[in-house]
């Protein structure tokens, strides 16, 4: 059936599945959205998947253990283009905060003390690009719906999806707010992909960076802009690492250098 | 130009009866200390106790996002639902400088009719204001208007004078003659001389505009660049709160589940990390010291040189905006030899050290 529709797959590795629930939650286009292509394996949505070839798979989660390596793996094979979607594919998610490999099998042990994991066994959690080529990327936490929508439309009318390389600092003026770090409050607008339609400045809460860094983002002069405005070393790190997961590991391993 | 007199308690009135068939915009307070352009449904709303709003009010005739056209297989719909006749009320001569350079920009080779029909229908009426430690609009020669508006108050504390800029503002006086009057008082002319010198004096900051098309010149490779690019965070607002920033990106977006695709644009920034990507994944000014040049050649040398005066009207927006004081203030003053205090010169001891 609907054989020359892009063949979709919709796959959840370990997150919360919020991203695969907004897709069903865009009500008003969920008609469009299964016309235009055909979905073939979408565990939230049905019952009868099939895991055949696809032209696009849409990956949300993190990779936290041996038996999703293999799944992952297995849908790079069968797909022509993978994207994450999520900041937990894209980054690695809360899941995948910073930790070094030494502190992670030290919480491991703390929460699960002597167990023995027979099915399969854990890994410290990392983005899908960790073990995969991806294609594209579609961060948030969860995506966004116009962002999805946009992506969506383009990826099954065959053109290249437009890339949001931008940070939240765009859409915050295009809402017109008053700059909160001029406020002297820690927003990481300027570090965070947009998509989210600057929300929590439009709320007067500083941005907490839950779309993940983005391309390009100035890391050191944040780092010492806040440094510089008062705040704790400590504190600046644990609120840029928070929504960062495993790509802000180069930086922090640089700030450490600086620092002997 | 003719100059009329109005009592303050006949404004509100006056603004009542012009608005009827048009929408009022003027400024309305934004947190505690900030303005923002607002269209107004309520004339007490309206706060003209301010200096400059968090944007210029060319985001009201050409918002961020528009969609400009439909394109279908076989035609297109062109989509103009950003125009609507408008009243601008409260705009200082920053701000109506700054329109004027729009217009430049906007019908320099071709009419961009995106705006230029969105203008057209804009009504504007300047309002005086009063300086704070960050306006540049001394050294910009922006202080004053001579042009650009159709009615502009100054505030004289009881009375306004009420300069007729042009044949729609004086229809607009027509409207409600009786609220005016024709006869302006010795004392008033008095006092409008009184402030126009204390105005003049209350100004804190300056930068020489003149020499800064040579010394952009001169310092274009300086390590100057680099200590900025450091410190900058690409995050664009400096173009986003500047009155003569036009700049835009068009975007096509396929409608899902139609044959068809919105053509959309929105304001565009060059310190803006992809701002000079291209097809093919090149990009052009990837470092961002390169970008802040091409932003301060903008604004401190190109325009001077076609126009013989910069393309920065002073408003200071983004001496207040820039999170790591990179602006035309600091840069200026960079240019010209001065040391100054701001996060990007203590960062770059701070990461250099
Ligand atoms: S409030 Fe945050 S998001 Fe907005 S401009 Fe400032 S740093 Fe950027
Ligand atoms: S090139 Fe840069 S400085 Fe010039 S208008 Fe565009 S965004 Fe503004
Ligand atoms: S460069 Fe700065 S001061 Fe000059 S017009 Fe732009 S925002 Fe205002
Ligand atoms: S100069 Fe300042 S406002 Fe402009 S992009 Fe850089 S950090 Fe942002």
């Amino acid at each position: 059936m609907n054989n020359n529709k892009p063949k979709i797959g919709i796959y959840e590795l370990t997150g919360c599945a919020g991203d695969a629930l907004l897709i069903l939650d865009c009500e008003n286009e969920l008609l469009d959205i299964f016309q235009a292509a055909d979905i073939q394996s979408f565990l939230m949505a049905k019952s009868d998947n099939i895991d055949g070839d696809l032209d696009v798979a849409l990956v949300e989660g993190s990779v936290t253990t041996e038996r999703e390596i293999e799944e992952l793996k297995d849908i790079r094979n069968r797909a022509k283009i993978v994207v994450a979607i999520g900041l937990c594919a894209t980054v690695g998610g809360l899941q995948g905060r910073f930790t070094d490999s030494e502190e992670w099998g030290e919480n491991l042990k703390k929460v699960y003390g002597d167990v023995e994991m027979t099915h399969t066994k854990a890994v410290q959690s990392k983005p899908i690009d960790a073990y995969i080529n991806v294609d594209f990327y579609l961060p948030g936490c969860p995506i966004g719906k116009e962002q999805f929508l946009n992506f969506f439309t383009r990826l099954v009318g065959g053109s290249p999806p437009e890339k949001y390389p931008h940070p939240v600092c765009v859409s915050c003026k295009y809402n017109e707010n008053d700059c909160l770090l001029n406020r002297g409050l820690p927003c990481l607008g300027p570090l965070t992909a947009d998509g989210c339609g600057s929300v929590c400045i439009n709320h007067n809460l500083p941005c907490v960076g839950c779309w993940g860094p983005v391309e390009g983002a100035n890391l050191t002069s944040a780092f010492y802009l806040l440094k510089d405005k008062g705040f704790d070393v400590e504190y600046i790190k644990k609120v840029m690492a928070n929504y960062s997961g495993t790509k802000i590991t180069t930086f922090f391993d640089q700030l450490k250098k600086e620092k002997q | 130009m003719k100059i009329v007199k109005l009592k303050k308690e006949n404004l509100f009135p006056f603004l009542e009866v012009i608005s009827k068939d048009a929408d009022l915009w003027a400024p309305v307070k934004k947190n505690s200390d900030r303005h923002v352009f607002k269209m107004i449904d309520d004339l007490t709303h309206i706060n003209l106790d301010y200096t400059r709003t968090i944007l210029p009010p060319r985001n009201i005739i050409l918002p961020p996002e528009i969609r400009m056209f439909r394109a279908t297989p076989l035609e297109y719909e062109p989509n103009f639902s950003h125009v609507a006749k408008r009243i601008l009320f409260g705009v200082h001569p920053c701000d109506i400088h700054g329109l004027l350079i729009m217009d430049k920009f906007y019908s320099f080779m071709y009419d961009d009719p995106y705006y230029i029909e969105s203008r057209k229908n804009t009504i504007i009426l300047g309002h005086s204001c009063w300086p704070d430690e960050n306006c540049l609009c001394k050294s910009t020669n922006t202080h004053i208007v001579e042009e650009g508006y159709d009615l502009f108050f100054t505030d004289l504390k009881k009375n306004y004078l009420v300069w007729i800029g042009s044949s729609r503002g004086d229809d607009l006086i027509r409207m409600k003659p009786d609220l005016f009057e024709e006869e302006i008082a010795n004392e008033d002319i008095q006092s409008f001389i009184r402030r126009r010198e204390e105005k003049d004096k209350a100004f804190q900051t300056e930068i020489n505009f003149t020499a800064m098309p040579d010394l952009m010149e001169l310092k274009y490779n300086d390590p100057l660049w680099d200590e900025l690019g450091t410190a900058c965070l690409a995050c664009g607002s400096c173009s986003n709160v500047c009155p003569t920033c036009n700049c835009y990106n068009v975007e096509d977006k396929p409608v899902l589940g139609e044959n068809c695709s919105d053509i959309s644009r929105c304001w565009d920034a060059c310190t803006l990390e992809n701002y000079s990507g291209v097809a093919g994944g090149e990009n052009f000014r990837e470092k961002r010291s390169e970008r802040l040049k091409l932003w301060y050649t903008h604004k401190l040398q190109a325009y001077i040189s076609k126009y013989g005066k910069p393309a920065c009207v002073g408003c200071g927006r983004c001496v207040v905006t820039c999170p790591v004081d990179i602006n035309v203030l600091t840069v200026g003053k960079a240019l010209d030899g001065n040391g100054i205090d701001s996060f990007w010169s203590r960062l770059s001891k701070e990461v250099t050290r």
